[in-house]
């Protein structure tokens, strides 16, 4: 008898048919792969196991009984945990403190904290989870806070265990430890539900794959059946084109952005870019590779007049911007597409044609003095949405109505159609389907072809490896690595990413605290 | 002229100035970790000094108009509660609505209930606890004189509010509530994903920061002041919020707070008295405590950190 | 959960949203007299009577007209300032206190150039009222601006210390000579005229509905502030950035506005439209400045701009309603022996229910995103 089993699971938003009939099961002790791409599906229908969503039809069976599951609270009492993208942990408090909320030992309303340790430390023993139960939260690196979520599920006694999109914040070594824990999990008796978009990892990790396309599962396998090609087939549902051939070769006709000897610092005070040097041609795009969090955002922040540097240079065109605000590096010819879109790249609540001026507002020729000019406003609005087929029916729609892929349409009209002389891109497809994906990726390299210099920052080395004239390999702060086009591929960046290059003996003494969990 | 200020009632005075704020800074606190921002405490102070008061006309109890107090103070608070945390709105508007509401309502219950508008007849008071005897003369007197007018001076909820806020600074850093209230104000989803209720939770928080607004409206009519007096919590309840954010969330720290603004109170009352002495203006001296509460929020904002979710409506699901 | 999907564009035609618009605050307003009336019979009055008294004291004769107008003229400006404020996501909670700021500034203008001409005095005094509400907004401004200082706390804080400023002046040094603590009386040139003293008594007497009684030249004032600060949002670079940080203030920063600048500049339009009410209730009703002279203008102007829904004309039809409940206040206390203080009571209430209402429709549109956003 399955563990968990779903049955015809459907979810409808209006508009959209979310998961349509999902059915699948999961054994004791097995680990199954929910493979899809963005938007496909997976999180919805691990939501509604959860108890967040409530289905429309079908029905969840745990342990052959149906269950109606309404909350994350029965959830957890039938044995089901989930480990969310974003982390269900409170910050200021103690690993402790995390794992024991909502269930604390203890008599008349007092916490018994002795007994309550004791108990972290039993379980990070007995499944090799190792952490400090007094640190707090904040002070932890993210591959550890995740070790925290997952010991707060064994805490609350789950059987079955879902993991969402566990890795795409860890680095490739704490992916190796996570897929070690996930089997000493199964050891145990539990079952894991694991759900990625990336390829290699349900090759490397699933006994079973569950492929969903469009809200449907379409298509069950096992690693031993398939290869990366014949489930990328059926994750999209066509042939991916994995190589745009660019028509030109890069040619450095002049330096648009020169950044030297950079430092900037973190939110919390601490060196978040080490001390960078580089430079970028018109022309031509320079990825920026690397593990989240090794500075790549304070990186682009400093760049674009969102963050002030504590030493070194930044030259645009020979225009020293170092200490520039957002304003003067606008008009300096800088172009920003954000990482976060939602919260920097649009205003929501306006329309399309305020949104497509935001950053020109107050330059020629859609102001005049201190007032606006709203009849070259939406003629320009008009263009742009024709020309970057913003799927809209005006330009007086609010640009929260849009669905993800025209909000970042929207972004990429608006500051690749200011025609600029650098495009920083942070991030520019995540969270988009593939469709999408591949019209922001010909808008960066049309921005290449017609001479401009373009920045990418990004954390998917397919989109690097498929863009980039050059990348720069990110590691702690600094860049540990320049390579060519040529030079790049999947397993040399996955080297340089992780530390692999420097100096032997720092690496190995790094590795102590940062990794092995001792801490 | 210094030792006409410098007086053992000067520090007594500030004991007793500093209690309704403290009591209202406490619950705001209470609140506030547990993400509900409420700038209705001054609505509430002023709801529980009016029905304290109609209690004691009523029944002549002064212990029966403290509940009457509490209990309205958390029933005043209930409509918070229900516009920010269920209905989801704007927290600060429904405060403010709160303080309007109350202002308009104790002053249409006055005119309904007692004829006229302004302040109502005196009430019998709370008198306090110990009454001692001075000794006589000689330094060891002085002292003793100092000692007893500071310490053994004071009114019941004088005291009351300093076991309120050791109370609830040990509760909220042992206890299943006070964890749960701490995670409330940071990260409500985690809360709700464990199985705990998070509106709930806020909703006791609510209640009970209402009590205490109600408590301190208590203390100011029914110990200290005799009778109600339309709009008297005169930016108390602002003035605590800046208290409990001077205070950096904890309820010690609100008291401490407190005591600065309560000494400010008994330092400007006292300088008015002795006006013949010093011929500055009253209205300057009546400037103080809200001059402070401004070079306070100043001082300190940058360096406090209010809970991350505090303000922000939790949706389910 | 960040994933999105293609998903048909919601489209509301543009009558719908206008009658959204305009229906939701009138519903909002009628539930608060609904619930008012409900306390007014509940506490044993004649709600009937209660409400034909209010409108007779304020619409039942060109006199309670011109009542009605008195009482709206400094609640249109309070409104203005309340709403300009609250589109770039600040909550001057503290308009009483520039209130206060702008009527003293035009007092001591007034007095101190008693010698001018009525077309330089005037717009001199509305001026400087402006500015002091203003300069009365600065530093709560700053603070929020450099270190985040909650403007809900200063600004209220600064309103009371405004207060015993302005109480501390008019009995020490600008008090005229009397018993009253209260300063001179303007000179002629330095008072806004009331409207039926423009005409002539023969007009008068043909026109009866000019005779707005004691209803003057700060509404022209008042409408006219209305006109500009709705065109300065819609059709100005300061109104556009204005309303950018009020709605994203990470991607207006990340767009090149400054939001502390923006902070600081929308505090001060606020205070200097707070102010200016100020100026018109010394220039046009009590025509000196003492303790009292008003009556809770600055916080009923919250009212005002949240039923108004921030928008700066809609801000006129408010300030109108609420006007019009100040205005029969007085009779429905003398008529129908309703104490006056319902009317503080209603407009809570109409706080509560634009709130609540605001929820019902921010219900519907999440539940259209939710589609959207919960496709993953």
């Amino acid at each position: 008898m399955p563990v968990l089993e779903l049955r015809e699971v459907t979810k409808a938003f209006p508009g959209v048919l979310a998961n349509d009939r999902v059915s699948f099961v999961l054994e004791k002790g097995e680990i199954v792969a929910l493979l899809g791409e963005n938007g496909a599906g997976k999180s919805t229908v691990m939501n509604v196991v959860y108890g967040l969503l409530s289905p429309d039809g079908g029905e969840v069976l745990m342990d052959g009984r149906p269950a109606r599951i309404k909350s994350p609270r029965q959830a957890i009492d039938l044995g089901i945990g989930m480990v969310h993208q974003h982390f269900m942990l409170v910050e200021p408090l103690t690993v402790t403190e995390n794992i024991v909320l909502g269930r604390e030992p203890g008599r008349f309303g007092v916490i018994d904290f002795a007994t309550a340790r004791r108990r972290v430390e039993e379980l990070s023993l007995r499944y090799g989870l190792k952490v400090d139960p007094d640190a707090r939260i904040v002070d932890l690196p993210v591959g550890m806070q995740q070790r925290v979520e997952i010991l707060k599920a064994l805490y609350q006694g789950v059987r079955v265990l879902i993991l969402d999109e566990p890795t795409a914040v860890l680095t490739p070594q704490e992916v190796r430890e996570l897929f070690s824990v996930i089997r000493s999990l199964v050891d145990e008796g539990l079952s894991v539900v694991f759900i990625t978009h990336k390829l290699e990892e349900v090759m490397a990790v699933a006994d079973r794959i569950i492929v969903m396309r469009a809200g449907r599962v379409v298509g069950e396998t096992t690693p031993e059946k398939t290869d990366d090609v014949g489930l990328a087939r059926m994750m999209v549902g066509r042939d991916v084109v994995l190589r745009i051939e660019k028509t030109t070769k890069p040619t450095c006709r002049d330096t648009v952005l020169h950044v030297e000897g950079l430092r900037v610092p973190s939110d919390r005070g601490l060196e978040a870019v080490a001390g960078v040097t580089f430079s970028v041609c018109g022309g031509e795009i320079v990825a920026v590779a690397g593990v989240s969090g090794n500075g790549q955002t304070e990186l682009v922040e400093s760049i674009v007049g969102l963050r002030r540097p504590s030493a070194g240079t930044i030259l645009l065109k020979g225009v020293d911007i170092t200490r520039a605000d957002a304003r003067t590096s606008i008009e300096a010819g800088l172009s920003h597409i954000p990482e976060d879109r939602h919260r920097r790249g649009l205003i929501l609540q306006f329309d399309l044609a305020e949104n497509l001026v935001l950053g020109d507002h107050r330059v020629a020729p859609y102001a005049k003095g201190p007032l606006m000019r709203p009849g070259k406003v939406s003629a320009m609005a008009v263009t742009r949405i024709a020309d970057y087929d913003i799927r809209t029916p005006s330009a007086g729609v609010i640009a929260g109505n849009l669905s993800g892929g025209n909000q970042q349409k929207l972004v990429v009209a608006r500051e690749i159609g200011r025609n600029p002389e650098l495009l920083v891109a942070a991030q520019p497809t995540r969270g988009l389907d593939v469709g999408a994906i591949e019209f922001v990726h010909r808008q960066i390299l049309a921005a290449r072809e017609s001479g401009k210099a373009v920045l990418l920052v990004s954390l998917e080395l397919e989109e690097v490896l498929l863009l980039a004239d050059r990348v720069l390999v990110m590691y702690e702060g600094r860049i540990v690595k320049e390579l060519s086009s040529g030079e790049a591929d999947a397993e040399t960046l996955g080297y340089y990413m992780t530390g692999g290059g420097g100096e032997k003996l720092n690496a190995q003494e790094r590795q102590a605290p940062a990794h092995g969990g001792d801490a | 002229m210094l030792g006409d200020i410098i007086t053992p009632d000067l520090f007594a005075s500030a004991l007793r100035m500093a209690t309704p704020l403290a009591l209202a800074a406490i619950g705001g606190t209470i609140c506030e970790r547990a993400g509900v921002v409420n700038i209705a405490l001054e609505g509430i102070m002023l709801t529980g000094a009016f029905f304290g008061t109609a209690m004691v006309l009523l029944t002549g109890s002064p212990w029966l108009g403290v509940i009457a107090a509490v209990a309205s103070g958390a029933g005043i608070s209930a409509v918070h509660a229900f516009a920010s945390i269920n209905l989801r709105s704007n927290q600060v508007i429904s405060g403010t609505a709160i303080n309007l509401l109350a202002l308009g309502l104790t002053g249409f219950l006055m005119e309904l209930w007692y004829g006229h508008p302004g302040t109502t007849d005196p009430i019998k008071v709370l008198r306090p606890i110990f009454n001692f005897e001075s000794p006589g003369g000689g330094a060891i007197a002085e002292a003793w004189r100092w000692f007893d007018s500071i310490v053994f001076s004071h009114t019941p909820i004088v005291y009351l509010t300093i076991l309120i806020a050791i109370v609830a600074q040990v509760a909220i850093h042992r206890t299943k509530w006070g964890l749960r209230l701490r995670a409330l104000g940071e990260h409500p989803r985690a809360v709700d994903t464990v199985g705990v209720s998070v509106y709930r939770g806020r909703w006791v928080a609510v209640l009970m920061s209402g009590a205490l607004a109600g408590l301190a409206g208590a203390n100011l009519t029914i110990e200290q002041v005799g009778s109600f007096t339309e709009n008297m919590t005169n930016g108390r309840g602002f003035i605590a919020l800046a208290a409990n954010i001077f205070g950096r969330w904890t309820p010690v720290g609100s008291y401490l707070a407190s005591l600065l603004f309560g000494f400010a109170d008994a330092l400007q009352i006292k300088l008015q008295i002795l006006r013949g002495v010093v011929s500055i203006p009253p209205q300057l001296f009546l400037m103080l405590p809200y001059l402070l509460t401004v070079i306070v929020l100043a001082g300190v904002i940058g360096r406090a950190v209010a809970p991350a979710a505090v303000g922000e409506p939790y949706e389910k699901g | 959960m960040n994933e999105k999907r293609e998903q048909p564009v919601l489209v509301q035609r543009r009558w719908m949203v206008a009658a959204q618009k305009i229906g939701a605050p009138l519903i909002s307003a009628s539930l608060a007299v609904v619930v008012g009336s409900l306390i007014i019979w509940a506490s044993g009055y004649d709600p009937r009577a209660a409400f034909i008294a209010l409108f007779e004291g304020s619409f039942g004769s060109p006199k309670a007209i011109g009542d009605t107008l008195l009482k709206a003229t400094p609640l249109i400006l309070t409104g203005l300032a309340v709403a300009y404020g609250f589109r770039a996501g600040l909550f001057n909670i503290g308009a009483e206190g520039q209130l206060f700021l702008g009527g003293l500034a035009a007092t001591w203008l007034g007095l101190s150039l008693a010698g001018l001409p009525w077309f330089l005095l005037i717009p001199l005094m509305l001026l400087a009222s402006m500015l002091a509400g203003a300069a009365w907004a600065f530093v709560p401004a700053i603070l929020k601006a450099r270190i985040g200082a909650h403007e809900v706390i200063t600004t209220m804080m600064f309103t009371y210390i405004g207060r015993y400023l302005v109480s501390y002046l008019v009995i020490g040094p600008l008090k005229a000579p009397g018993q009253i603590p209260q300063t001179a009386e303007l000179p002629d040139a330095g008072q806004l005229s009331r409207i039926q003293a423009l005409f002539s008594e023969a007009t008068l007497a043909s026109f009866e509905f000019l005779k707005l009684g004691r209803g003057h030249l700060g509404i022209v004032v008042a409408v006219l502030a209305a006109v500009l600060v709705w065109f300065v949002l819609k059709y100005t670079t300061l109104g556009y950035e204005n309303r950018a940080v009020g709605f994203n203030p990470w991607a207006s920063q990340t767009a090149g506005i400054s939001v502390q600048w923006t902070t600081v500049k929308a505090l001060c339009i606020s205070g200097g439209l707070a102010g200016l009410a100020g100026s018109t209730e010394v220039m046009g009703v009590h025509h000196r400045l003492f303790d009292q002279f008003s009556s809770g203008f600055g916080f009923t102007g919250i009212a005002v701009a949240l039923l108004a829904k921030n928008h700066p004309i809609g801000v006129i039809p408010a300030a109108l309603l609420f006007g019009a409940l100040a205005a029969g206040a007085g009779r429905m206390q003398f008529q129908a022996d309703v104490p006056q203080k319902i009317v503080l009571i209603i407009q809570a209430l109409v706080i509560f229910f634009v709130a609540a209402e605001e929820i019902v429709l921010w219900f519907i549109r999440r539940r259209q995103k939710e589609a959207v956003s919960h496709a993953g």
